[in-house]
């Protein structure tokens, strides 16, 4: 009994892997870095329309889980924006 | 040499002719010790994001110029004594884009 309970399972979740193949992609599924390869916007302290999509209301820098912006880009964009802040640009 | 964008906000109560003689005196001290100006923008006067010394508004100048580690130094060394300046900002660069100007599209938009 115990044998067939687990081959259910596993069928199961092998059929969601096939599906989600050609599902519409989500938002859990992965997204290429808006700021980075061709045509890219370049990220600088003085491009300050930009840097404020990057920022909650409150102000504060949006996580890159969120944006999907890359580990490499998101370094870049959390000093550009602080180095808008202290020009009080944001 | 080393490649520099500098950038300082000065206090809003300031007439034209003071504002050409802020530019001149920095730009002399750039040139004076070891280094070379190489292009001034003048952003105009804009609104801060926030309160500085009681400050609403400050009128903003970037200049990117070529120097050694002096240079910088003098410069901020007499930056930190002006009383008419607010904030000022050096940032070094790999390279120049003397093109790209962020700040001169808003003002043609107005008129």
């Amino acid at each position: 009994m115990k044998r067939k309970k687990k081959n259910n399972s596993k069928r199961k979740t092998s059929s969601y892997s096939k599906l989600n193949l050609f599902q519409k992609p989500g938002i859990k599924f992965f997204r290429p870095c808006p700021l980075s390869g061709k045509d890219a916007p370049l990220v600088d302290y003085k491009n300050i329309k930009l840097l404020k999509k990057y920022i909650s209301e409150s102000g504060r820098i949006l996580p890159s889980r969120i944006t999907s912006v890359s580990q490499n880009k998101q370094k870049k964009l959390s000093r550009a924006i602080k180095r808008a802040r202290l020009l009080a640009l944001l | 040499m080393n490649c520099y964008e500098h950038t300082f906000i000065a206090k809003q109560d300031l007439s034209e002719s003071q504002n050409q003689k802020l530019i001149d005196k920095y730009e002399n001290i750039i040139n004076k010790n070891l280094g070379k100006v190489l292009k001034t923008e003048k952003w105009g006067l804009r609104n801060l994001a926030y309160k500085i010394k009681n400050n609403k508004k400050g009128f903003y100048f970037h200049i990117k110029f070529e120097g050694i580690g002096k240079t910088v130094e003098e410069l901020e060394g007499a930056e930190n004594i002006d009383e008419i300046l607010l904030r000022f900002l050096t940032v070094k660069v790999k390279k120049h884009d003397l093109d790209i100007n962020y700040f001169e599209k808003k003002d043609d938009y107005k008129p």
